[in-house]
């Protein structure tokens, strides 16, 4: 069926409810601009769509609590934009996700947490919060669970979320002064594009000694983003130097990654390419936290 | 017939009388008739006139499954029940003929037998609702017998020898998967490959190019009393349709009538697709009793609409150490995809154009076009001559290489010029306007080529920088391809404004506004007085197809002769209004007047009023039949076109060494179009040939799986030029004219895209200091050739 | 309007309530049904065009609750008590918009399909930016594919609008315009 209904919730109890009488016949929708696409395609069916729009006001903000640093998940790209808080250096990179994420007027609806929830690859929003050690809310009747972002996803387009919950909003512990972040992806344009791969570096530096560093890319062999782990333990508590650059993009990057070759590029090129933006990353984020 | 026909004597009279004159309109910028209605959003586009009907049915089109498969049963009963549908149509429903081929009739509307592609339709669901329509399409059962998939023409013919290979025939019906073979035999090749300095040879591939329109094909038709039938179509070729139409249902040319109202975009691509979305809405409209709506989405308007054909194209060059080009070898294969679309012109005129703007001495080109079970080519602006520009100007450059010689300088030394000879023996003269040689000279100096060639190949560093050159040359019109006739009917209404009626069409390129201009000029009345019909099998002549950049030379010639009749006689009744001699009187409307005396003086309304009182018809048909092209099929020698417009490309360019990746920072281009008549017209299709060209060479190209389906049929995977892309483009104007061109113009709507992507190309490859042969060159092509050469 | 139900027609209506272009309307949508539908043909505001049905070329942006959104992916039923704006409205009625003006002046006009989009779009970026930069410019109208290539021409527009707007010449005559 290409015809389907509509429930327009009053508020987020009422829109769990729907989600658990209607189980697998329906699906949350954000800004629909990845579900609508892929219903168009019939990738996607459902009976029902849940039209979250009503909670936007409870499930919008960018801000800064206890400690942590809380995004709703229906803040849109814009929004999370043009927030105070991503005018701080510390989240420059989450900035770079947003900037280049799509067309003005995607950004104006598409959500975090459609971002996050699509378990598509090359998801701006969640390969940039992967590396920021996000964790995810979900909300059900039956109350709420918080999952580490790098534990959400199964497989393309499959996450841990149960057709009975929502996610409410996304999570990490608010970075150090030192620390400071890039997101780099490359396509065959100059124009917006979904980019052939991408990566985002988050790091917290003392002169040029890397105290912490994470890396996450688009894909690491899996259908999701992932962390490159071992690249990060090859650079953890090492200075960043172009040498140790070198050894962690040439040696250690490549042993842990695994590409796919496809119509639109290589895997080769696109190993190449993931080593050379790593390479891009870890140097710019040297000069943002350098001042 | 032996005299010259009048028309021929008109235009040079008119040319003769204009040529030093100062113009006020032609070569002028101007608003055109359309603008103010467009940028208020209340232009009518085809689709948008769903609104006015109140009962309108909507068509879904059922495609195939497979791309290459034996239709062994289809059963839509069930569909057929599913509720708010109103018909299921299949083959055998077609009341004429099953056949929507523009050129040969080897493309059937809804397949019966077998199908070849995967955009080949197997059934139309008429319902209530789009969404019904495509919900009803699911209960389709269609029994397939799957056959191998061809998505690679080098499986049908060999390129070395164009020997068809064995293979499971595309079209068994015609026994071959070859469609046409041209040539060019000229001179002693062997000779000259024996006797040749140097030598220089290569492989060079172009890709599928979609033209993206941003206006998706659409077609409402609406049932008309007795059988007959009206279709409002988003199309170039309105008389094409109509009688595609009438094939389709079995009716005669007077009971279909196709207006086309504002169109979203062409290039080339809505040159025969409207046939078959016409005859799908007219088949529904007339087997339903009421309105229907055909509209493509965007992803069956990519993987269900005509393509650039792509080329593998294989040449070898030869030549004398002072760089005079001695021979030129080559063999072409392109790929025709299902059907043969304008499949037997593309490869023509490529073969026409096989050397490039040079004089070759010898030469032996062999062009031969095949079925393969992608989606099919057909026209796309340039028209076969992109493909082999790209192959020709790569040449030049290697050539240049192996020579020591600067690409330009070896260039002037081959170009060419006023009493040369193009390589099937036309003797190009004064008459035709040859203006390559200034277009290269401007692009040069304008570019600071010599300077910045030489600074270039000194960069190190990440970024590097290219500067490249190509010239081409296009001609004008259809030579050989059919009859190249055009017309045009101008009215002066009683209030003195003035309709213009002809079938070309306007989709973005204003060359009918260009027609309003030359009248506007030769009657002596502003361009706003003018309005401009929308093209209607029924009301407005058939002009031909909007094809070929032949609107403007041959729409404009028709336009001079109507509106030199027309103010023949305006000058008669002026005359006996004023006094004065008939070549006495000038128009300047709202005023007339003598020249000898202008305190005699009236005004345009009053003529025009006075001339309804005389019996003085002030409507004119104007007729212009092009000399006819001479070619032959053997040799390739003859005049294959009237005249050719030329051009000289130089884009500058930066590659980041690492990525791949290339931004364009400059074009420059210099085009000889002989005199502009629409300025405004004339620059924005210079940029947008352009832009469209940067895409071309950078990053299009339509991919096919080994199933033959497209994976890349949307906006987001196939990728076109954004306002980020776009670099500065120089637009340079040479005015060599044409003398038997209206006013001595020439056309452009090709010639703007034409050798844009091979300057690109060719800059690339002096900035990464490597061989390109294959477009789009794109970050991993960049990649792959830099690794090969060890320099990354 | 109210469309006989018919057996096909099973889905409920869905009243929704907003203001188009100043005014108020109230119009009967499916739970199925895109704002691009039911602008253009329950309203009538055929400006609004259709170029891919994904987000993916900017055809159908409109301005709602001051937000540029692209109308193919929006339902229906989130127009409710929004106030939506399409370039029906952007100047009183025989009257111009700068950025109408300016495209004209600038000679821009090729096929006009994208126009309405571009047009929209460059409103929503000079109502934030009253002097955008060249890049900003580019970057606010990225979304807006036009094939046939005006692109250069839009950025010399949108400065020249910009430019009457700060002049406080925000609506032109159509008279006004360069023949």
């Amino acid at each position: 069926m290409f015809r389907f209904d509509v429930y327009v919730p009053r508020d987020l109890r009422d829109a769990l409810e729907a989600s658990k009488i209607y189980g697998e016949e329906l699906l949350p929708i954000g800004g629909g601009t990845d579900l609508l696409v892929l219903y168009r395609q019939g990738l996607v069916k459902f009976r029902i769509l849940l039209d979250l729009w009503p909670l936007r006001n409870e499930l919008s903000y960018v801000k800064l609590e206890g400690g942590s640093v809380k995004i709703g998940a229906l803040t849109t790209i814009n929004e999370l934009e043009s927030s105070e808080l991503l005018k701080d250096k510390r989240f420059a990179g989450l900035r770079d996700a947003c900037r280049g994420f799509a067309s003005p007027f995607i950004k104006s609806v598409a959500t975090v947490g459609g971002n996050v929830g699509a378990a598509h690859p090359l998801s701006d929003i969640a390969i940039t919060l992967l590396t920021y050690d996000a964790n995810v809310r979900l909300k059900s009747l039956e109350g709420e669970r918080v999952i580490p972002l790098k534990s959400f996803y199964l497989d393309k387009r499959k996450t841990v979320r149960r057709s009975d919950e929502l996610i409410t909003e996304v999570i990490f512990k608010e970075p150090p002064s030192n620390a400071s972040s890039a997101y780099l992806k490359l396509d065959r344009r100059i124009g917006h594009g979904m980019g052939y791969v991408a990566v985002s570096v988050y790091a917290e530096l003392d002169d040029r000694l890397i105290r912490e560093i994470r890396i996450a890319f688009d894909s690491m062999g899996r259908a999701f983003p992932e962390r490159a782990l071992r690249t990060e333990d090859s650079l953890r508590g090492k200075e960043l130097s172009e040498d140790n650059i070198s050894r962690a993009v040439h040696d250690v990057l490549p042993k842990e990654m695994n590409r796919i070759s496809d119509y639109r590029a290589s895997a080769e090129y696109r190993l190449y390419l993931s080593q050379v933006l790593l390479k891009r990353a870890l140097l710019e984020v040297g000069r943002r936290v350098g001042g | 017939m032996s005299s010259v026909p009048e028309y021929y004597k008109i235009i040079e009279e008119v040319f003769e009388k204009y040529k030093d004159k100062e113009f006020l309109f032609v070569g002028r910028h101007s608003q055109r008739w359309d603008s103010v209605e467009k940028i208020k959003g209340r232009a009518l586009f085809t689709a948008d006139f769903a609104k006015l009907y109140s009962n309108l049915v909507y068509v879904h089109s059922v495609r195939t499954k497979y791309a290459h498969a034996l239709i062994k049963s289809i059963d839509v009963s069930e569909a057929s029940k599913y509720p708010g549908v109103l018909k299921v149509i299949t083959a055998k429903d077609i009341p004429g003929i099953n056949d929507v081929g523009y050129v040969i009739p080897d493309q059937p509307l809804i397949a019966e037998r077998k199908v070849r592609y995967v955009g080949d339709i197997i059934a139309l669901v008429v319902a209530e609702n789009p969404l019904v329509a495509r919900e009803a399409s699911e209960l389709i059962e269609v029994e397939y017998e799957p056959l191998p998939v061809i998505t690679n023409p080098l499986d049908v013919v060999d390129l070395m020898t164009l020997r068809e290979k064995p293979h499971t025939l595309i079209h068994d019906e015609r026994g071959s998967d070859v469609l046409v073979h041209f040539k060019i035999r000229r001179g002693d090749v062997e000779r000259a490959m024996r006797e040749a300095d140097v030598r220089v040879e290569g492989v060079y591939k172009t890709p599928f190019q979609e033209h993206a329109y941003m206006e998706p094909e659409a077609s409402i038709a609406i049932p008309e009393p007795e059988g007959s039938v009206t279709v409002i179509a988003s199309t170039q070729c309105p008389f094409d349709v109509r009688k595609a139409v009438a094939k389709v249902l079995g009716l005669t040319l007077n009971k279909v009538r196709i207006v086309v109202p504002a169109v979203g975009g062409g290039f080339g691509g809505k040159e025969d697709v409207a046939n078959e979305v016409a005859a799908k809405a007219a088949l529904a409209a007339v087997l339903t009793g009421r309105p229907a709506l055909v509209v493509h989405t965007r992803e069956e308007s990519i993987i269900g609409h005509s393509k650039r054909h792509p080329a593998i194209a294989w040449y070898r060059h030869a030549a004398k150490r002072d760089g005079t080009l001695l021979a030129v070898e080559a063999n072409i294969v392109m790929d025709g995809g299902a059907y043969a679309s304008l499949g037997p012109f593309v490869p023509w005129r490529a073969t026409v154009h096989a050397t490039g703007p040079y004089k070759v001495q010898s030469a032996r080109v062999d062009v031969v076009r095949v079925y393969t079970n992608n989606v099919y080519s057909g026209a796309f602006r340039g028209f076969g001559n992109p493909q082999v520009i790209f192959a020709v100007e790569r040449q030049m450059d290697l050539l240049a290489e192996e020579l020591g010689m600067d690409p330009v300088e070896l260039r002037l030394k081959n170009i060419l010029r006023v009493g040369d000879e193009t390589v099937h023996g036309q003797k190009l003269t004064e008459e035709h306007g040859v203006g390559l040689e200034e277009a290269v000279i401007k692009a040069v100096e304008a570019s600071r080529w010599f300077e910045l060639r030489r600074r270039y190949s000194e960069i190190t560093g990440p970024i590097r920088r290219g500067i490249g050159i190509a010239l081409f040359y296009h001609g004008n019109s259809i030579g050989v391809e059919g009859a190249d006739y055009s017309s045009v009917t101008l009215i002066i209404n009683r209030d003195g404004s003035i309709t213009i009626r002809t079938g070309l069409t306007e989709f973005g390129q204003g060359s009918t506004w260009g027609l309003a201009l030359i009248a506007a000029e030769i009657l002596g009345v502003p361009p706003s007085y003018f309005k401009i019909e929308n093209p209607d099998t029924s009301a407005t002549p058939d002009a031909g197809p909007t094809v070929a950049s032949r609107a403007t030379v041959m729409g404009g010639a028709a336009t001079v002769v109507a509106a030199y009749k027309l103010r023949k006689r305006l000058n008669e009744v002026a005359s006996h209004i004023l006094g004065c001699d008939p070549d006495d009187v000038v128009i300047r409307a709202p005023d007339v007047y003598c020249s000898s005396d202008p305190s005699r003086r009236t005004k345009w309304a009053d003529v025009v009023e006075q001339s309804f009182w005389l019996g003085v018809p002030l409507q004119e048909f104007g007729y212009y039949r092009a000399p006819r092209a001479l070619w032959d099929e053997e040799t390739g020698q003859g005049a294959p076109y009237i005249t050719y417009t030329f051009g000289a490309i130089i884009a500058d360019v930066e590659v980041d060494i690492e990525t791949g990746l290339v931004r364009v920072n400059k074009i420059y281009t210099a085009y000889d179009i002989g005199k502009v008549i629409n300025k405004m017209g004339a620059e924005l299709n210079a940029e947008g040939g352009a832009i469209q060209a940067l895409g071309y060479a950078l990053m299009e190209e339509l991919i096919h799986d080994k199933e033959g389906r497209v994976s890349n049929p949307n906006l987001s995977t196939y990728y076109i030029p954004t306002i980020k892309d776009v670099p500065e483009i120089i637009p340079i104007w040479v005015e060599a004219k044409y003398k038997k061109g209206p006013l001595g113009a020439k056309g452009f709507g090709e010639p703007s895209f034409n050798a844009v992507a091979a300057a690109i190309a060719n800059a690339v490859a002096h900035a990464i200091k490597a061989n390109v042969t294959e477009l789009p060159v794109t970050p991993e092509r960049v990649y792959t050739i830099l690794k090969s050469k060890q320099k990354i | 309007m109210s469309t006989p139900r018919t057996s096909w027609d099973t889905y409920r209506d869905i009243e929704v309530s907003f203001k188009v272009n100043g005014r108020e309307v109230k119009v009967r949508v499916k739970p199925y049904e895109r704002l691009i539908d039911v602008l253009r043909n329950k309203l009538g505001l055929l400006s609004v065009k259709e170029g891919c049905g994904r987000g993916e070329c900017g055809a159908c942006v409109v301005i709602m609750n001051g937000k540029l959104i692209p109308t193919c992916l929006t339902l229906a039923v989130r127009a409710e008590g929004s106030e939506i704006l399409t370039l029906e409205g952007i100047a009183p009625e025989g009257k111009l918009h700068a950025i109408q003006k300016a495209l004209l002046d600038t000679y821009s006009m090729q096929c006009g399909f994208c126009f309405p989009g571009v047009i929209m779009a460059s409103k929503y970026l000079l109502d934030k930016n009253p002097d955008p930069t060249e890049d900003e410019i580019r970057d606010a109208l990225d979304g807006n594919l036009c094939r046939c290539g005006s692109y250069l021409r839009f950025i010399k527009a949108v400065k020249l609008a910009s430019r009457y707007i700060r002049e406080g010449k925000i609506f032109f005559d159509e008279s006004e315009v360069l023949r």
